[in-house]
């Protein structure tokens, strides 16, 4: 590996807390800036993000023109709270109705690109803890100052914060170290540069968002990255050290599902690019073990590998941005 | 009342609304500093970031005193000819910084260690120019907002008494600000002594003997004591037992206490009385048991007071009734007895309602905090026009 991107394309998000140069910039290349949270039962975080990000990035400083809330289906009051704080909300499932439902992270942000207006569309998870308006203004500080860089990605510490509000310091990760990593060293040697391909913030202009695949799960984060590398290289992506970020801690469990549609998606895509040849057909079904009174039983979670393809293939899509293919 | 208290009693309904048009912006504020951990003593990241706020709010002036207490002052229209007023919120709180200060907010409430105690005081301080500017209002005095710090338990005040100490001109008048409860009237504070009483029982040479004194049970014979002790119906007096610890575990005898304990009167010489009462006590059990018994003072004030009737205790119930709120006068023993005992008039206001204050899920409410920033900006006005010129 060659490439020195760790070194030119890295920052830190106190690069960028100039936040009234970033206005001028924008303002200056006419642009518009959507924020999108994907989210499924996130009432007890996402009213911090909406009232931060309005707050300080669009009543303080007009950068973001627009915060945007897609939710999977929420059982709790998360769209409520969300649209009581004055953000515009929608549900996946209304959103180009007449295409087969999907249910999904990726989906929500796919969709997202129809019902956003912005140039430049911020993706940011909505169960952070600790959210500041960084998470929002670093990741757009690439974008804005430098005219080659197309993508942004956050890396961050991750300490976990436990049932007793004490925080470990440090922890988190684990399928990036345990599956992704490994699987960038083997087939990209050059995107492990990329210290945290998972996380969930991430920012990027709409030229680009539209032309890349989405799948609609948990795969959307690596096949993004496959998919802007394959497309344009990795001189176009860079990452932005945002210091910390407290989120809910998923058990092994979860990860292990979570670790299942990522190697299925890596999978597939090294796949189509012909770096492998699979000689079967890869299985939906990711089989667990639980142990009830005494004896084993199976929890098998069917995960259907669906993507959807770029949005600018979707006619409806071309006709109201006055895009051709 | 005169014309010019009437004019601000017109007005004030009408800032409830405006004031909430701007709830982002304040319950940011609340928020990030509010989630940087300040217990006493180590207030040092909460001050910067608590001036950071203040001067993106454009205060015309940020900086920290020698004792770093956060100042800003928003200058007045007089260009110093009327003396500064004085809004005063504490930084510090009771929580350690190992604890997970990220609120959780709702369509109607903010959860979170510190919330009430005084980061809602504090995150309110810090949004005061932008409220001010919202409001279109401009006054004759200076106006500065100072977060004080080592306010509560062993720092005894020492941020606000060291302000007011190196602050060499006239004040005008005085608000503190505290999260908890709307339509919280204090305008005197009592005398009090708050201290410790710590009990060791040291360990022989020769090794432990098998009935040796428990420190506890020590302690307890102090307390009985205590409770004995004949306090009159006026001036009023009490002792609050309010902190107790002590012993190893379960199956070993203690060998040191600590209690915890506040003299509280509205007369001095009862407090004193009642603390040389309580070191005859302690002397006498620790010498009869030949135990290290000890009464240690953590901090204390004099006690003082505002008459009901002065003008701006007058003005300030005008004001919380005209925004339909019902005063409630307690005493409180905080910033307000400094300023109180150096003869600026003063008073504590809270901001809102909420429960569990001293807790790690203390919640307050949102709506109602309008009307609480309503009501202190109505009393910031009251004191520009004159209530507390007045000798």
């Amino acid at each position: 590996m060659k490439s020195n991107w760790l070194n030119t394309n890295t920052f830190h998000h106190s690069e960028f807390k100039e936040i009234e140069l970033l206005v001028k910039k924008k303002e200056k290349k006419n642009l518009t800036i959507s924020l999108c949270l994907p989210t499924l039962n996130e009432e007890k975080t996402i009213a911090k993000e909406i009232i931060i990000m309005k707050s300080e990035l669009m009543t303080r400083f007009p950068l973001i023109d627009e915060i945007v809330v897609v939710d999977s289906g929420s059982s709790d009051n998360t769209l409520d709270i969300a649209q009581s704080y004055g953000a515009e909300i929608y549900e996946a499932s209304n959103i180009l109705p007449h295409l087969k439902e999907s249910t999904g992270k990726g989906e929500n942000l796919w969709k997202a690109l129809y019902i956003t207006k912005g140039d430049i569309i911020i993706y940011l998870d909505a169960d952070i803890k600790n959210i500041h308006h960084r998470f929002a203004y670093a990741l757009l500080g690439p974008l804005l100052l430098n005219d080659k860089i197309k993508y942004t990605k956050a890396f961050y510490d991750r300490p976990i914060s436990t049932d007793q509000q004490k925080i470990r310091a440090t922890g988190g990760g684990r399928v990036t170290e345990l599956i992704i990593r490994p699987l960038f060293s083997l087939f990209f040697p050059e995107l492990t540069q990329i210290i945290q391909p998972l996380s969930g913030e991430y920012a990027g202009f709409r030229d680009l968002f539209e032309k890349i695949p989405f799948p609609i799960g948990y795969g959307v984060e690596t096949s993004m990255i496959l998919d802007i590398y394959e497309k344009w290289g990795i001189d176009v992506m860079a990452q932005v050290d945002l210091d910390r970020r407290v989120h809910r801690n998923q058990d092994t469990k979860a990860l292990g599902r979570m670790s299942f549609v990522i190697l299925k998606t890596f999978l597939n895509r090294i796949e189509g690019l012909e770096k492998i040849k699979l000689n079967t057909d890869l299985f939906n079904e990711m089989i667990q073990y639980k142990q009830t009174s005494g004896e084993y039983q199976a929890d098998i979670y069917k995960i259907k590998g669906h993507e959807r393809p770029p949005m600018i293939t979707v006619p409806e899509y071309c006709e109201k941005f006055n895009r051709h293919l | 009342m005169n014309t010019r208290m009437d004019a601000i009693l017109k007005k004030l309904p009408s800032f409830v609304d405006q004031i909430k048009s701007i709830k982002e912006v304040i319950i940011s504020n609340i928020v990030l500093i509010g989630q940087t951990p300040a217990p006493t003593f180590h207030e040092e990241a909460r001050t910067e970031i608590f001036l950071e706020r203040l001067s993106d709010a454009q205060a015309d002036y940020c900086s920290t005193d020698d004792y770093n207490n956060p100042i800003g002052i928003i200058l007045g229209k007089s260009g110093g000819a009327k003396p500064p007023i004085f809004v005063v919120a504490h930084m510090d709180t009771f929580f350690n910084a190992d604890l997970g200060h990220n609120y959780v907010i709702r369509k109607n409430s903010i959860t979170g260690p510190g919330i009430l105690d005084n980061s809602l005081g504090i995150g309110v301080l810090a949004s005061m120019p932008i409220i001010l500017r919202k409001l279109k209002l401009a006054f004759e005095s200076d106006i500065v907002l100072a977060g004080v710090t080592q306010s509560i338990g062993t720092g005894n005040l020492q941020g606000i008494r060291r302000l007011l100490n190196t602050w060499d001109d006239p004040i005008r008048g005085a608000v503190i600000i505290e999260g908890a409860d709307l339509g919280r009237l204090s305008y005197y504070s009592e005398g009090i002594i708050r201290g410790e009483i710590t009990c060791n029982v040291s360990v022989p040479e020769d090794g432990e003997h098998r009935y040796k004194h428990n420190a506890i049970l020590i302690l307890n014979e102090v307390i009985d004591e205590i409770l004995a002790m004949e306090l009159p119906q006026r001036p009023r007096a009490r002792v609050i037992i309010g902190k107790f610890n002590g012993g190893f575990k379960h199956g070993v005898i203690a060998l040191n206490a600590r209690l915890g304990f506040e003299i509280q009167s509205n007369s001095d010489n009862m407090v004193k009385r009642m603390y040389h009462e309580m070191m005859d006590i302690v002397e006498g059990i620790g010498h009869e048991h030949r135990v290290d018994l000890k009464l240690n003072i953590i901090s204390n004030l004099y006690p003082a007071t505002l008459k009901y009737k002065h003008p701006l205790v007058k003005s300030t119930v005008a004001i919380m009734k005209r925004l339909g709120l019902k005063p409630a006068s307690h005493s409180s023993e905080s910033e307000l007895s400094v300023f109180l005992t150096q003869n600026i008039p003063a008073v504590t206001l809270g901001i809102t309602d909420g429960k569990n204050v001293h807790v790690e899920q203390a919640t307050m409410k949102i709506d109602p905090m309008f009307t609480g920033i309503a009501q202190i900006i109505g009393t910031i006005m009251a004191i520009d026009s004159g209530v507390c010129d007045e000798k």
